[in-house]
């Protein structure tokens, strides 16, 4: 056979990831209702996939090609696919074994254009799966995040305390002013309709809640509470106990973007990637983005 | 009508620890029947459509001075509610480890009996358990039905001897916690789950949707009954096409049943049974399931106690 033969049967993608769950835990961060459909993009530098809900809201998992153990690309351009994110996960969730790390192998397109996915580890023991794929809608708003000046209106928040305040801003519900303010520095979370609750998040340089702070003009922003809601309500336990920061940045028009870090780390008792001073290195790091539209321009 | 007999400590402690949880799984109500030598408690067996679990007790597996008496050659039949017969046993237990003195001490009586409740004017049966500790003595009274017409304890017996058949072919499923992990989290994908079974030692188990197909396939597991050698050039297919092969050669089986009711059957291992087989039953008429108990300590069967589950079969032609 020759080898431009090869190459033309090889699939877009074959890759092997050594910790299910940590997949799993990216992907499950951006799933905040039952029926989502997902775009998968592939390229050589890893796989992106992106949900987006009403025009108002777009969430995208970075899983770069250093999560993986192998990975094998061989396509052209960026293969699209879209897939039920719901049943990804579901089906990959199915891989995971709790106290075991399970290795899978990944392959897309199979014969029919489905997504493959097959345990690795045992040959006597096997999980397979085949995810039907769609041809991916266009994305219907662009989000392309823009800075709002010259310096970047930006804080990062442990995601735990993030998570709380907009846990308990369910309360007033609806519509959520999100204020930023140099001095005193400080950013605020306001909501009103059945009452008002007001969640203040100070930057004092000596505490570690608000981690680091940059803004020089007061901003202000309304966004759909459910939105809001969307970036913390799946966040997975392991963001919790890892203590990591959320970064907030708002945006030309007051969209606001979210990063999130999700360790995907094989588990702790047999892991081989923290270093000496107990850190996981980045590139067991899954990058979770979310972009929200402002209400309203109340650019102050 | 007259029933009577002591639970041994072993047998209150296999009742306890191990098969009154197994069995509160299965379904709330189960009927309990009594004969001169077994104790046997039956889930589904009268009506069709669930998962239908027998679980058999040779008397002294967990009684000692064991009396019954009927009209109908000695043998009770009565429905009880096993999460509150699993409640009485358990506070049994609290009171005999908290007043304990010896192991004569306390025994543990059960009976039949026959008590007029509060404001009721007609008597009630009630399976009672007596506790005598040090000082004090605790009765509980399990509510249970009216016991079986002697026409329903012949029905309920012949369902037991049509339970008791064997698959030709037994696979033994060696990891039960790996297996029921599994399943539960393919509860999510679908509903109706596809199990082969091959002569060859191979598991096949599969739920297949229009959108996902999942499944995972267990090989070279022990057979018992019929066996064949695996084909050498099988090694290299899907577990689906392997399947198809197998089952086109006659030497595998296929069944489908609901996933709820596979997942409920696997949590018998609540009983710590020591060996778990699958099989499906001639004809395809239901998936079986049997769970093996060692006598503690060695590797022979424990024939005093046996399990097993039947899995009704789903009509894929009906949906």
């Amino acid at each position: 056979m020759s080898s431009s033969a090869v190459e033309a049967e090889a699939p877009d993608l074959v890759c092997q990831l050594d910790s299910v769950q940590g997949m799993v835990d990216a992907l499950s961060a951006v799933r905040w209702k039952r029926h989502q459909d997902a775009v998968v993009e592939l390229s050589e530098h890893g796989v992106v996939l992106i949900v987006e809900d009403t025009g108002c809201l777009q969430a995208k998992v970075y899983l770069q090609r250093e999560l993986f153990v192998r990975y094998e690309y061989n396509a052209e351009g960026r293969p699209r696919f879209g897939v039920s994110l719901g049943l990804f996960v579901d089906c990959l969730n199915s891989f995971s074994a709790p106290g075991r790390s399970s290795t899978i192998e990944i392959q897309y397109p199979g014969p029919d254009m489905q997504l493959l996915v097959k345990s690795v580890d045992s040959h006597d023991a096997c999980i397979y799966a085949e995810i039907r794929t769609r041809i991916p809608d266009t994305i219907s708003w662009d989000y392309n995040f823009e800075p709002a000046g010259s310096t970047p209106l930006t804080f990062t928040v442990k995601s735990a305390a993030l998570k709380e305040a907009i846990d308990d801003l369910e309360w007033p519900g609806s519509s959520i002013q999100i204020v930023i303010q140099p001095d005193p520095p400080c950013i605020t979370f306001k909501g009103e309709g059945h009452g008002d609750l007001q969640v203040d998040f100070t930057y004092y340089v000596n505490t570690d809640l608000v981690i680091a702070f940059h803004c020089d003009r007061q901003v202000s922003y309304r966004y759909k509470y459910k939105f809001l809601r969307a970036i913390t309500s799946n966040l997975p336990s392991s963001v919790i106990k890892d203590n990591r920061g959320s970064k907030l940045t708002i945006g030309r028009g007051g969209m606001l973007k979210v990063q999130h870090l999700v360790s995907v780390a094989r588990a702790a008792a047999s892991h081989p990637h923290i270093d000496s001073a107990g850190h996981q290195q980045p590139s067991r790091i899954a990058y979770i983005e979310f972009f929200v539209k402002s209400e309203v321009d109340e650019d102050n | 009508m007259k029933f009577k007999a002591f639970l041994t400590e072993h047998g209150v402690s296999l009742l306890e620890k191990r098969f009154l949880p197994a069995l509160d799984k299965m379904g709330k109500i189960c009927h309990l029947f009594l004969t001169r030598d077994h104790a046997i408690f039956l889930h589904n067996l009268l009506n069709g459509d669930g998962v239908q679990c027998i679980a058999q007790f040779r008397k002294q597996a967990l009684f000692d001075d064991y009396r019954i008496s009927s009209q109908n050659e000695d043998r009770i039949a009565f429905a009880i509610d096993v999460s509150l017969l699993l409640r009485a046993v358990r506070s049994s237990v609290s009171i005999c480890t908290e007043f304990g003195n010896g192991p004569t001490a306390n025994r543990l009586q059960i009976k039949l009996v026959k008590k007029l409740p509060l404001n009721c004017t007609q008597p009630m049966p009630f399976l009672t358990f007596e506790t005598k500790g040090y000082k004090s003595a605790v009765v509980q009274d399990v509510p249970i039905s009216k016991p079986l017409s002697r026409a329903e304890v012949l029905e309920l017996q012949t369902a037991l001897d049509l339970a008791q058949d064997l698959p030709q072919t037994l696979v033994q499923v060696p990891d039960l916690n790996q297996l029921q992990n599994f399943v539960e989290r393919m509860k999510h994908v679908g509903d109706l789950l596809n199990v082969s079974i091959s002569k060859y030692g191979d598991l096949h188990v599969q739920i297949s949707t229009t959108l996902i197909t999942l499944g995972a396939e267990f090989r070279k597991l022990l057979v018992i009954g019929e066996q064949a050698e695996s084909p050498s050039d099988d090694r290299n297919l899907s577990a689906q096409t392997r399947s198809e092969r197998a089952i086109s050669r006659g030497d595998a089986q296929r069944v489908q049943v609901s996933v709820k009711h596979f997942s409920r059957s696997l949590q018998c291992h609540l009983a710590k049974p020591d060996c778990t087989f699958y099989g499906i039953a001639s004809q395809g008429s239901c998936l079986t399931v049997i769970f093996q108990f060692f006598i503690p300590g060695t590797h022979q069967t424990d024939k005093s106690i046996s399990l097993h589950c039947r899995l009704p079969v789903l009509d894929p032609g009906s949906n």
